[in-house]
């Protein structure tokens, strides 16, 4: 079985090299004579005005976190809709309690308020 | 077959090279990028193993989405690091006593299970063709694992709630619509008519 991922290993290594050959490449071989102008941050032609991080509203780690929960949610689906036929009946009510559980966080959530965006 | 172990030396010594970088590099961004090369790594060697559907599982999840939202916080945020490093010395103790209790737990189970022994652990022989792996851990993972994954949902619900629970903010004072409202507003809430009688001119 192992044998059918051998071209993958192949895309692997092929794509590995290219990336060391490419970037060595143009170390080795691009001229490089930096100055303290070139080497200054720029910033369409003005110094730079302030650091690049700044506050941010924590409501997009809010939605970013709900999207990884309801995304592990969808990876127990896959090995269960593949053997739902074999599993039968009590398979499809061992994954309603599973989705009822979730659908609960996902009630609250809603209600709380925080899919609303202001 | 000697490109079985090429490949599980390569990808083994890449995660322990990344996962020392993860904790040794200076700048947080490479340490998250370190990250992802880790657990790509152990991913190949899951892969490896046979195990295809956990290793899938750990590209999507974990680089795809976790690792996303970690960079995300890393490079977005503003996070001064020279406070963190400060109490460093203060902490030490408490952090080689932790360390080395479970080093210490590791090496117990391992050597009590004589884990090291290569020997009591051959390679398993290699699955036969058509052989499923997510299949094989549905069939499980849906019968005699169905406490653990019922209690997966729960944790997962658990996390649902810390997660609105650490970042909900009300924010006061932002303006915003309510669609529901603007379509029923009635004539009567916006205009008002109102009966008088004509005045006479005034200054005349």
């Amino acid at each position: 079985m192992l044998a059918e991922y051998f071209p993958i290993l192949i895309f692997l290594a092929i794509s590995i090299a290219m990336g060391v050959i490419l970037l060595s490449m143009g170390g080795i071989l691009g001229p490089r004579s930096p100055d303290s102008e070139k080497t200054s941050p720029y910033e369409c032609g003005f110094e730079a005005f302030e650091d690049t991080r700044s506050k941010f509203d924590v409501r997009y780690y809010l939605v970013a976190i709900l999207f990884i929960i309801f995304d592990l949610e969808i990876a127990f689906f896959i090995p269960w809709a593949l053997v739902l036929d074999k599993l039968g009946v009590f398979g499809l009510i061992a994954m309603i309690i599973f989705v009822v559980e979730l659908v609960i966080g996902f009630f609250f959530v809603w209600k709380k308020g925080a899919l609303e965006w202001e | 077959m000697p490109i079985y172990e090429i490949v599980f030396y390569f990808f083994s010594l890449v995660m322990l090279g990344a996962a020392l970088m993860v904790i040794t590099v200076r700048n947080p961004v490479y340490a998250a990028l370190s990250l992802v090369l880790a657990f790509f790594s152990a991913s190949a060697i899951w892969l490896l193993l046979e195990v295809e559907f956990l290793a899938i599982i750990l590209i999507l999840v974990y680089v795809g989405a976790v690792m996303v939202l970690f960079l995300f916080v890393v490079m977005m945020l503003d996070i001064n690091l020279e406070p963190l490093k400060e109490g460093f010395m203060r902490y030490l103790p408490a952090g080689v006593v932790v360390a080395l209790l479970m080093a210490t737990e590791f090496m117990l189970v391992l050597w009590t299970k004589g884990r090291f022994d290569t020997q009591a652990f051959p390679v398993p022989a290699p699955n036969p063709d058509g052989y499923s792996n997510t299949k094989a851990v549905g069939e499980l993972l849906y019968t005699n694992y169905l406490l653990a994954f019922e209690v997966a949902g729960v944790v997962l619900l658990v996390a649902i709630i810390a997660a609105v629970a650490l970042t909900l903010r009300q924010r006061s004072g932002s303006r915003r619509q309510n669609p529901a409202m603007q379509v029923r507003v009635r004539r009567e809430e916006r205009v008002r008519l109102v009966q008088m009688d004509s005045e006479p001119r005034q200054g005349s």
